[in-house]
């Protein structure tokens, strides 16, 4: 007959060090690692095909705001103009278009409760022209960063124009 | 009169924790940089803007292409052509339509609606914007056919 020694059988401590530890650990670095790297956003851009042809959306709607950009040899911006406006070049044109742009969609207000969401931006670029400036151009039409850290939307229908040979 | 404690044990260093962190993180820096390989490309210097923030909907389908330059340690550019870059395969512009077109395969043969695949593109800033209209006009194609497109840019942060 087999007799089972009892004798000896103790509770099973569980060490709760090694957990503890890797959650501290995986805590400290998700906090040092928070935001070192900018996060990326983006912007929603169509192309038309070919020549433009109206779409069902801006049919009988305003013709959209023409963004013209010219590069520089260096490709860099010369020269900015919005509705054939000329906002001149460098860092400054994009706050002097943002604040146009501001100026357009008030008008369109005006006009309308809806008109800003149908109305469109058609930016048209340089082959040269270096793509951080479209950025720059993207952004000044889509908005603006409002006091509180919150985006304040102006115009969010953006395309490029037929592309220009170089 | 003070004694001396007789046989002191030698005290025993547990390494289980050691052991436990050591491990976790190798784990976690794998999985990591697997995902930062097939997602973003660490050689394309995007532009920055305020505005860019990321969508609010994650998007179901979507298609990432990284477009920017081979750069040497000091960030100077060892190449003045742009590439694509799959992995460690690079492709210029040129020959990147076969691509395009088994990406557009892929999304066909799954049943996917090629409008609601957008083509995220992570273009360098000092790329020419006429070969990134170039690249959508081909996205555009007959027998690729995406027809929604995102631009990539960081997120400048509000000094």
């Amino acid at each position: 007959m087999k007799i089972r020694n009892r004798v000896g059988l103790g509770k099973i401590q569980l060490d709760m060090t090694p957990m503890i530890d890797v959650v501290f650990q995986l805590m400290i670095f998700f906090m040092c690692t928070l935001k070192v790297t900018e996060p990326e956003g983006d912007f929603d851009i169509s192309m038309p095909l070919g020549a433009a042809a109206p779409s069902a959306d801006t049919e009988a709607q305003l013709p959209p705001f023409k963004v013209r950009m010219i590069a520089d040899a260096e490709g860099d911006l010369g020269s900015l103009s919005f509705n054939g406006v000329n906002l001149g070049g460098g860092a400054q044109a994009f706050a002097k278009l943002n604040s146009e742009v501001f100026r357009a969609i008030n008008a369109l207000k005006a006009i309308g409760p809806d008109q800003q969401e149908k109305q469109e931006v058609e930016i048209d670029p340089d082959y040269n022209l270096h793509y951080r400036n479209i950025i720059n151009a993207i952004g000044s039409c889509s908005g603006r960063m409002g006091p509180n850290g919150i985006p304040v939307r102006y115009i969010s229908k953006i395309k490029f124009a037929p592309r220009r040979e170089p | 009169m003070k004694f001396k404690p007789a046989n002191v044990a030698p005290p025993e260093l547990d390494m289980t924790p050691m052991i436990d962190i050591v491990f976790q993180l190798i784990t976690f820096f794998m999985v990591i940089n697997k995902f930062d390989q097939a997602e973003a490309d660490e050689r394309v210097t995007l532009p920055k803007d305020q505005l860019a923030v990321p969508p609010a909907v994650h998007r179901k389908d979507s298609f990432l292409l990284n477009f920017g330059y081979l750069r040497d340690q000091k960030g100077n550019l060892t190449n003045p052509e742009p590439f694509f870059f799959f992995g460690d395969e690079q492709v210029p512009l040129a020959q990147v339509r076969q691509r395009l077109r088994q990406e557009a395969q892929f999304y066909q043969t799954i049943g996917t609606d090629m409008k609601e695949v957008v083509v995220e593109i992570r273009a360098d800033a000092d790329v020419k914007s006429g070969m990134v209209q170039e690249l959508i006009q081909m996205c555009q194609e007959d027998g690729i056919g995406f027809q929604r497109f995102a631009l990539k840019a960081t997120q400048k942060m509000i000094e």
